[in-house]
Formats: structure tokens, sequence, C-alpha cells
């Protein structure tokens, strides 16, 4: 089942346009599309990124090409054939470039080509159920060589940036922290000298004390 | 007396002839006056020239003398106070020294002190100012300002000699006044040009009645004295023929000063209106005619001064002074409300609408601390590198793509290619952090009541053929959503899938867990699913006409809305018809208790009874659903609940009393159109910021904050405005201007996400009187309009119309205080001429539909529809709400043609009193909500026929009007429709009314006359005396 359809400009990650009425049903929606977006960022800085990958998220997996560049992305059940997601996103390149093509490059706006959500509405509803007639007969279809697309973890495919990030902080953390280690060993230091010599030297000072008031008195 | 004479009739020829007219009012106060009425009175007629025999006989005949002679002496201990206050003008001096100075230093204080002073017999009047107030004081002064007689030593002997005769014990105490007097003379006339000065251009008008008061007072006063005053009072005159106009009023008091008179005149204070330059003055007494009136409708101030050119258009935003007072305490004496209204989207007029700047590349440059939006009030420095925020004053970096060099003033060289540096409102297209999901489609959803009486009354028949003829105009086509759910003892959904070719029905009856039946296809996109909405529109009035259900379960209904409409937002429309009787939020019929008025508990009635409207109100606001509420029953069906999920989510309410298709169902169409076809924008949140030191505390409309100072609007629109209040933080505000920006972040119906800003600048000022003079009654009234509706909702009505006149009562003292003192204005009311309508409106709030009255008036349901409808008004709107157009239509029609020149002057608009209204004419009221047609009983029956055709003789509550084939019917007809034109937002339904026809004429025409004393209200001069009384009282 179709749970998100995202469509964004890869060379800015400008997002075009969304499925209408999206996440319904998803627990955490707002996760999934941070990571969505995190993605699209991704791939503007990447430009070398294989045409069609899915990203598998949780329980989910996104599925997505890059065509004239552009990407469609969507979000589907594991169990959800791949195929289909790939003839959906197909579909959908197909009459967005029809019908917005030209504009593309020069959309300015986030959401410019919002109306085309009413599409992505109407052609999710057509690959919602995977035992249509009209679904199995793709299926069986041989037309995309969707084995051969790769399938990573979302983690590896954020988490590159990520774990230089963590190393850095780690690196970061470390020296601070041994920074607080020297200047407590010192403050330790000077207080056990503290208290090893101050008895003796309050005696000694009692002492003098005692003969100096004594030569005052006598 | 005699001698008296010839010195009348010379006044005529001075500056005074122009008065006469006014003299009249002043009847009312002499009889006030008490003691000395009967003197006033034959004055009166004889004010003009003529007054001489008149008032010989009044004096005399009044005895009044005698009177006087026993006042003189404490009064003239008093005057001994040798020096007059100095905060007095130097005339003043003159004046106080002859009389009782301290009543006169005492001035704005006055009433109480001159009390004892005056006490005596014949003075009682000036004590009494309290009420006589304004006639007589006037008098009083101008006398105080014979001092204005130039030559001092003829006024001093006759002062002596008429003393002395008058009494003995005046003779110590004169030395002083004499010695004293010269002095005053001297500089009197200083003064007086200086007065000139100032008032001149402003005040010639109002002048007129001054003047006149001045008149009166002599006879009363100085009648007695006449004898002497005659050569006295020639040399002066000639004196004061030079003298400005304004000198000329007192030149001739003092003429009429007598020994005697000249003592009264003293008492009575100065009718100098010389303040600065704005104020006016009014005798309340006086002519009714001359009051002021709005009958100019709302006059947005646009006298802005220098340097707030860039301020955006009045239309969206409104101080309530274009002055922030810069100290706590001198917010503290500014009684009336501070803060603003602001009215987001309105409509701007063709050519002005606000220009769209795209800045998704570079970012929309705004202040690193505040947030504040790039405007034309930041400067630029640093050549260019680096702007300064006008709001918090940091100093920002300008990003790389934004920067222009400056050029030799400082300015950016690409200022005129930067409509947000030149342009007070602006609007940007909001980049993706602006937005928490893509923008959402145009979404309406309908909730329609089709128990019996909505069948009945025939409202599902128009509102089906209404939304049915709206559906090519929705906006944002081609991704608007709709829906429909209706509703009876049962909760019904409608399938509207595309495929189908009707919509499925499917009913829901259990409605303590209400469900939802389908996920999909209860909300479809219009555009696909546009025969099966169609089919569903053209039977729904016939699927329930033999429904006889009479239950309503409402809130069920309205909670399976909530869900349908949940995931996107978008708009609710509710048509209600019976009270929610079923499931979750049903009502009780707590009635419109008569025996609630007038105790604690009446409040009650106004608020909400069940929380679950206003639960489902935040719910509603949460997912960004705005609810309007259409309702319609003819019994109480407690909309101050119902009405709350129309205030809490930024809605409206509309209310049709008694809904009748036949009568009402133009009315019905014409708003449901309005309300579906504006442009409207979609979740929105609205923020205004302020300069350092100034915050806004509350916030007052139709809205929910979400935050502390953010307001949510699922749907807002032009016909919405919104009031807030500012606070000062700190006790002094150091900077010289204040800064205002209104930022209000929205989806457009065509979906983009948009920021609208306007901003605007204001001065800081560290005196009272600027802050007055920069008033704008406007924003002031529907300020204290909101506040005072918010008050019914927590007190008594009494209570808080009181509330009202007492806050222009203190603001109107306080201005006193501020100008009377100086100016001894002791007589007269005085106010801004900023803030001359104020009392008229404020008049006209306490007669509104949400304050007037008590249990009787007007049925509850109807005021707490008015309160919610109030509560979101523009500020246009509202004034003419509150005083309505009044315009005599007979010529118009009778006259052959009319070009659209001629409309114009067609259209003048008349004081709202009975007295206005002419038996032999044709009226047309208009308050924005409703037309009446007031026919006058004498009315020439060939208009009537003209315009009615036979129906002429019928009673007019069961015609309606339709176009005849005459012209006068064309042309009516016509002028009808430009008046709806000229307000869009409600459909001014036309009521025919025939004088004498009780009680429509009653509760439609006569008690809407605002001016006019009604069912126990004050009327407008009543209400003016009042008030001045109380602004004197403790002053």
């Amino acid at each position: 089942m179709v749970k998100l359809t995202m469509i964004a400009r890869v060379t800015d990650g400008l997002p075009l346009a969304e499925g209408l009425d999206d996440g319904r049903e998803v627990k955490d929606v707002e996760l999934y599309k941070q990571q969505v977006k995190a993605l699209f960022k991704n791939l503007a800085n990447r430009p070398n990124e294989p045409s069609r990958m899915s990203v598998e998220t949780g329980p989910y997996v996104f599925h997505y090409i890059i065509e004239g560049r552009v990407c469609y992305l969507t979000m589907c059940d594991r169990a959800y054939p791949k195929k289909l997601a790939y003839q959906y996103l197909e579909d959908l390149k197909n009459e967005f470039e029809r019908v917005n093509g030209p504009q593309i490059e020069t959309a300015a706006r986030p959401y410019a080509f919002i109306k085309f959500d009413t599409f992505i509405q109407r052609t999710k509803k057509l690959y919602q159920d995977t035992h249509t007639q009209r679904n199995i007969a793709k299926l069986n279809d041989e037309l995309y060589e969707v084995h051969q697309i790769m399938t990573r973890n979302v983690q590896e495919v954020l988490g590159v940036g990520e774990k230089l990030d963590q190393v850095s902080e780690m690196s970061s953390r470390l020296t601070s922290e041994s920074r607080i280690y020297a200047d407590k060993a010192r403050d330790l230091n000077r207080q056990a000298l503290i208290r090893k010599w101050a008895p003796v030297a309050i005696v000694f000072g009692v002492v003098f004390l005692l003969f100096w008031v004594k030569t005052k008195i006598w | 007396m005699g001698t008296e004479n010839p010195g009348r009739p010379s006044f005529p020829a001075t500056p005074f002839a122009a008065a006469p007219p006014t003299m009249t009012p002043f009847s009312n106060s002499g009889s006030v006056v008490g003691s000395e009425a009967s003197n006033l009175r034959p004055m009166r007629p004889t004010v003009p020239p003529n007054t001489s025999p008149p008032m010989t006989a009044g004096p005399a005949g009044s005895g009044e003398s005698p009177a006087f002679r026993p006042a003189p002496p404490t009064r003239f201990n008093d005057p001994s106070l040798p020096t007059p206050p100095s905060s007095y003008g130097p005339p003043a001096a003159g004046t106080f020294n002859r009389f009782p100075t301290p009543p006169f230093g005492s001035m704005p204080p006055g009433p109480p002190a001159r009390a004892p002073v005056v006490g005596q017999p014949p003075f009682q009047p000036p004590p009494s100012q309290v009420s006589p107030p304004l006639s007589f004081r006037p008098q009083g002064q101008i006398p105080g300002v014979p001092m204005g007689s130039p030559p001092p030593g003829v006024n001093t002997p006759q002062i002596d000699s008429s003393f002395p005769a008058s009494r003995p014990n005046f003779q110590p105490s004169f030395p002083p006044t004499v010695s004293g007097y010269p002095a005053a003379g001297a500089s009197s006339q200083l003064p007086l040009p200086g007065y000139v000065k100032q008032s001149n251009a402003p005040f010639q008008a109002p002048q007129g009645p001054p003047v006149q008061s001045p008149f009166q007072s002599p006879p009363v006063g100085y009648a007695p004295s006449a004898p002497t005053p005659s050569p006295h009072f020639l040399s002066q005159q000639g004196g004061l023929a030079q003298a400005p106009p304004v000198a000329s009023p007192y030149g001739l008091h003092s003429s009429t000063m007598p020994p005697m008179g000249a003592m009264q005149g003293l008492i009575e204070d100065f009718s100098s209106l010389s303040i600065g330059s704005v104020p006016g003055s009014i005798d309340p007494g006086v002519d009714s005619k001359s009051l002021p009136r709005p009958l100019e409708g709302d006059v947005e101030p646009n006298s802005l001064p220098e340097g707030y050119s860039l301020n955006c258009n009045p239309r969206y935003l409104r101080l309530t002074t274009n002055a922030i007072p810069n100290s706590q305490s001198l917010v503290s004496r500014w009684h009336l409300p501070l803060g603003a209204v602001v009215c987001p989207l309105a409509q701007a007029p063709e050519g002005e609408e606000v220009s769209v700047l795209n800045f998704v590349s570079s970012g929309i440059i705004r202040c690193r601390r505040c947030r504040t939006y790039v405007n034309p009030f930041v400067t630029f420095t640093d050549s260019g590198r680096k702007w300064r925020c006008n709001i918090c004053a940091l100093l920002n970096d300008v990003p790389g793509d934004y920067f222009a060099h400056l050029d030799a003033t400082g300015r950016r060289v690409d200022l005129d290619q930067r409509p947000e540096l030149t342009k007070g409102s602006v609007e940007f297209v909001a980049p993706t952090e602006y937005m928490v999901r893509p923008p959402m489609p145009p979404l309406y959803f309908f909730l329609i009541d089709v128990s019996i009486s909505s069948v009945r009354s025939g409202m599902i028949e128009v509102v089906a053929k209404t939304i049915k003829s709206c559906l090519d105009d929705l906006p944002g086509f081609p991704r608007t959503q709709i829906g429909f759910i209706t509703y009876d003892s049962t909760v019904h959904f409608y399938n509207m899938k595309s495929s189908l070719t009707q919509p499925q029905m499917m009913v829901v009856s259990d409605l303590d867990d209400i469900f939802i039946p389908l996920p999909d296809d209860l909300l479809v996109n219009l555009s696909e699913s546009r025969t099966v909405v169609e089919a569903f529109l053209d039977s729904l009035p016939t699927m329930f006409q033999d429904n006889l259900n009479m239950e309503s379960a409402f809130g069920p209904a309205l909670k399976a809305a909530f869900m349908v409409m949940s995931q996107l937002g978008g708009k609710l429309l509710i048509f209600q018809n019976t009270m929610p009787s079923l499931g979750v939020g049903r009502l009780k019929l707590r009635g419109d208790d008569p025996r609630a008025y007038g105790t604690d508990k009446e409040y009650s009635l106004r608020v909400p009874e069940d929380p679950f409207y206003k639960q489902m109100a935040a719910d509603f606001t949460k997912f960004q659903i705005g609810v309007n509420v259409y309702a319609f029953s003819d019994k109480y069906s407690d909309l101050a609940s119902i009405g709350t999920l129309a205030k809490y989510t930024g809605g409206q309410l509309y209310y049709y009393p008694s809904f009748q298709a036949a009568n009402h169902s133009e009315k019905l169409s014409h708003e449901l159109t309005r309300d579906l076809t504006r442009e409207t924008a979609w979740e929105a949140v609205m923020r205004i910021r302020c300069g350092k030191g100034i915050r806004f505390t509350s916030y007052h409309g139709n809205f929910m904050l979400r935050s502390t100072d953010l307001v949510a609007l699922p749907a807002v629109d032009c016909d919405k405005a919104y009031a807030m209040q500012l606070s000062l933080e700190e006790t002094l505000l150091t900077n010289q201007t204040v800064y205002f920006q209104v930022a209000l972040l929205y989806t457009a119906s065509c979906g983009e996400r948009r920021i609208r800003v306007h901003t605007a600048a204001a001065p800081v000022v560290s005196d009272l009187g600027e802050m007055y003079r920069q008033a704008d009654t406007g924003a002031i009234v529907s300020m204290l309009s909101r506040l005072a509706i918010e008050k019914t909702m927590s007190s008594k009505l009494e209570d808080v119309r009181s509330n009202v006149h007492l806050r222009i009562v203190k603001a109107l003292r306080e201005y006193r205080n501020l100008y009377a003192v100086q100016h001894r204005l002791g007589g007269r009311l005085i106010y801004p001429e900023s803030l001359k309508f104020l009392p008229l409106y404020g008049l006209a709030l306490c007669k509104s539909t949400p304050l007037r009255g008590g249990y009787s008036d007007v049925p509850l349901d109807e005021r707490c529809a008015a309160g919610f409808t109030m509560m979101a008004l523009p500020v246009k709107n509202l004034l003419k709400l509150l005083y309505p157009s009044l315009v005599q239509l007979d010529d118009y029609l009778l006259k052959p043609s009319a070009s659209a020149d001629e409309f114009r002057k067609v259209m003048k608009r008349l004081p709202l009193t009975a007295d206005s209204l002419d038996s032999r004419g044709l009226y047309v009221y208009d308050d924005g909500l409703q037309i009446v047609l007031w026919f006058g009983r004498m009315l020439s029956p060939d208009i009537a026929m003209n315009l009615l055709g036979p129906d002429a003789a019928a009673e007019l509550s069961r015609v309606t009007l339709v176009e005849r084939e005459t012209e006068m019917s064309r042309r009516l007809m016509g002028l009808l429709k430009k008046l709806r034109e000229s307000d869009p937002s409600y459909h001014q339904l036309c009521n025919l009314v025939r004088q004498g026809e009780q009680p429509r004429e009653g509760f439609m025409v006569l008690t809407k006359l605002v001016e006019d004393q009604t069912g126990g209200t004050n009327g407008y001069v009543d209400w003016l005396i009042q008030l001045h009384r109380q602004v004197q009282q403790n002053a």
C-alpha cells in the first residue's frame, strides 16, 4: 500500500508536489517525512546516486526513481510488491512530465505543482489493492528489471554524513572530558597535601604561640 | 437697562451675528439654573439685537439684584486671594481678581470649590454649573474676559460706583481687585491674540456656539447693573472690534459687565476653546443640529505626520492613537484602549493590491533575533553589508544575493526595484521552512440539519441551490474538496465517489460512539466528482421533504464532520435549525430567563453552557478547520453555546431569526455565496510584532491563541478584523518611534503559501495632548465594542454600559484637565477634534444589539449573534452598524434623471433622530446588515403606487419590493443595488415600513435611531449633558 508520495527537484531538493492526505494511517508520519527530506538533500549533494533505489526504513520502504532531474518517491509497506511501486512511480513520472515538463526547471517556489496532487491521489487508488485484475496483470508483466534495483537501509544512506559527525563529536567530547579530568586531579592533589601537613603546622603554630606568650608575660 | 440696549444692538454687528441660532439651546440651561432661570428665559428671545426689553424685564422681575447682593461679600473675600493661580494666563488673573479667584483656579476640580463661594443665593447657578453646565459657564467665563477691556480705567470706575451702591462690604476687597485689574487688563490683551492665533482656523466654526453663550450670560447676570455699563460697553466694543473674532466675545461680555454683572460673569467660566489646535467644544444644551455626527461614515486617519508615508494603508492596520505614549503614567492617563485593529486581508481597491515577492531562492530577509521581516523602515549601514532591524535594533548581515551598494544618502541603489523596502504592505512567497505540510487544498464541508423545521422553512432548498450555483466559483480549482453530512436524529453520510452516478447515503444511528462508515469518498475532489455532487444537491431538498423528525443529533454529527475533515482541515459550514437534542453536546432549553436579568447570574445566559463546544472548537482549530455557523431557528436555540464554534475557529455566525425561504432566501443565498466564493486564506497564523518596550498583551476577536501571541486562524478572509491591546513593558520608552509589523502566514486558495506583512510606524510622544490629537475614533470604537462585548460574558449589561460610559468620561476628563486649566473652559464639554464622534459612538454602542436594554429589548439569541458578528467586523462596517445611514429618497426619485454624480449627492446622510423623518418623505435606513425603507404617512400616493404597485395600500410587512415597470421603481432598485454593492460582506434585506405601523416601525426604525430617547435610554443631547456633568464632577 502506498503511504506517502513526494516529488522533488534533485538539483536543490525543492519539493514540487506531494500526495494529498498522505500518511493517514502511518504513525510517526512526520519522522518519515523528515527522512524523505534528508534523502532529497542527500541526492542533491551526490549527483551520482543510482537513478532507482529502494531504501528500507522501519516497517516501510522508500522507492524512488530519478528522471529528468526530478525525484519521484513513494513509501510503501515492506510487503507491497516492488514491481507495483515502481510501476506507480513510472505512471506519475509520465504524467508529471507531460503536464509540467517545461516548467520544472523554472519553478521557484516550493510545491509549485501542488495541483498534481489530485492526479497522485487518483493513481494511488488504482494501486491501493494488489489483488485487482489490473494490478495482478502488471505484476506478471516483466516490464522492469526490478530485482536489479539496489536495496539499502536508510541509516546507510543518511548515515554517511552522520557517522563523521558522530566521530568528531566524540573526539571533542573526549578532549573536553580529559581537560576536566586534569583539573580535577590537580585539585585533589592539593587537597591531599593540605590534609597531610595541616595538623603538623597547627601544632607548631600553637607551640610557637605559647612560647611567644610566655616570653611576653614573663 | 436702557443704556444697555444700545450696546446690545451693536453686538450683532460683531462676530456674534452668527450666534443667534444657537441661542435657543440655552433655554434648557436656563431652566436648569434655577433661580436665575426666569431671567434667562426672557433673555433668549432678546438675545439678538432686541434683547434689551426682555432683558430689563428679566432682571427686574426676578429680583435678582437682591440675590446678588448677599453674595458679593463672600465672593470678594475669596477673590481677595490676591494672586490668581499662576497657571492661568494673565487674562485669567484679571478675571479672577475681581471675582473669586479660587473658583477659577479650581476650575478643573472646579465645581466643588466654587460651590462654597458661589453658594450664595443668586449665584446658585454657577455652583450648579455641574448641572446646567454648558450654557452657563460659558457665559460666566466670558464676563471674566472682560478684562479684555483694554481701558482699565473705564472699568474700575464703574466697578467702584456700582459696588458701593450694592454693598459697603465690597469696598475693602476692592482695592486689591482694582490694582490687579489694570495689570490684568494689560496682560489680557496679550493672551487674547495668542489665543486667537491658535484657535483661529480650527475653531472658527465651533466658536459660533460659544459666542452665543456669552451673549446670553450678560443678560442674566448683568441686567440689574445695566445702567452703568453703557459707556463702558461702547468703549470696549471699539477696542474689541480690532480684536480677532474670538476676542470679541469677551469684549461683549465685559461691556455688559456692570459691577454686579461683572461679578457674576467672573464666576462663570471662560468658554474659550483656545486649546492647541484640535480640540472642539460643544454646548450640549444648544443646538442639537450642530453636534458632531459621523455623516461621512468612517474616515480613515490619513493625516499621518511626515515620515510615516511608508506605513501600510490604514485599512490593514489602525492604531487607536498614532502617537504612542512613552511612559506608564501616560498610558494610565489615556483612559481609552491603547492598541491596534488589524484587518490583514482587507479588500484593496483595484490597482492597490499587495504585491507578491518571491524570495525562495535567497531566503526571506528577517532579523536574526526578533524575526522581523525586512521592511521599509530598516536601515542599511556599513556600505550596504549590514542592516539594522527597526524593531529590535540588532545589526544583521545582508545575505550575499541581497546585497546592493548604498548611494551618497545611504539609500540602496536598487531601492526602486525593491517593493519590500518601499511599501508598507507586501507578500512573500514562503519557502519550505514555513510549511509543516504541503499547502492544503481549499476544502468545504457542509453539515446540514434536515429535521422538520428546516424542511418547512425551505432552508434546505435554498442552501442546496446556492451551493450548486457556487460550484463553479469555489476557489482553488482543480484541487477543491467538498463533502456533505446531513443529520436529524441520525447522521447521514454520502459517498460521492467519482465513479458513481448517484451519491450513496449511509445512515449511522449509533450516536454515542459515532464512526465513519467509509474511509474515503466522503470528502471528494470537486472537479472529479462534479456530477455526483450536483446530483446530490439536486435531490437533497426532495430527499427529506417528508421528514417528520424533530430531533437534532448535532453533537455527534459535528464529531463525524471533524473526523472526516481532520486530515486536511478546511472550512466547515453548519446549517443549524433545531436545538441540539441528542447525543453529546445536547443543550437544555435553559431559555431566556427574564428573572436572570439584573442579577449577578445574568451573564451566564450569554456564555456557553456545555464545555463540549469550546472543546470541539479547540480541536477544530488545531486541525485547521474553520467553522461558519448559519442558524435559522425561530425558537431559542442557545446560540451562545453554538456560536463558540465559530468564535474560536476564526469563523462567523450568521443568524436568520425565523427564517422563511420566501422572505430570506435572497439574503441567505447572497451571504452563503460570498462565504463560499470570497478569497480565503487557509491554515493561517498571524503574529504582530512591535518595538522594544511595548508588548501586545490581549487579543480580541474571533480566533484562538496558539501561544501567547500567535493567533491561529484556520480560515480567514477580508471580512474579518482582529484587535489587540498594547501595554508598556518599560516605564519609559527612549526611542523616538515604534514600529508594528503584522505578519500573516497563510495558504492561498491557489496552493501557494504566502506571508503577508504589514508594517507601520508611530511616533513616541511624551505629551498626552498629542496622543489625543492623533487618536483614531474608528479604532477606539472598534476596540471599545469588543471589550464591551467580552465583558457581557462576565457581567451585567448594565455594568457593561456604564463601563463604556465611564471610560469615555474618564478620557474626556483627562483631556479637560489638560486644557481647561489653562484656558478656563469651564462651561463646555471639550474634546479633541479627533474624538469628536466618540461620545456619539459610545452612545450608539450602548444601544447596539449586544448591549441594549434588558430582557425584553432583544431576544437572547439575537443578542449573542450580534455579539459574535461585532467581534469580527472591520472598523468601517462596525461604525456603519453603530451609526447607520439614513437618507431621504423621495426627492431623488421624483427628479427626472439621475447620474452617478447625482447619486452621491443624494446620499446625504441625515442625523439619526426621529426629527429627520418627515412624514411626507421616503427614507432609506442602512446599517450594513439590513435596509429599511420608511414610508412617511403623508408620502405622496404617487410614489407609493409607483414603487409598490397595487400593494401600496396593503400592510407593508407582507409586501416585498420588486422591480416594477416604472421609472421610479427602476431607480429605487438601482439605488438599493448600489447600496448593497458598496458593502458586499452581508446582504441587506430590504424591509418596508410605514410610519405609524406599530410595532414594526418601533423595532425596525425607531429603536435604531440612536440619537433619540427611547425606552429609558438617553438621547444624544442628554448623553452629552450627562457626560459633561460627570466630566466635571470629579474633575
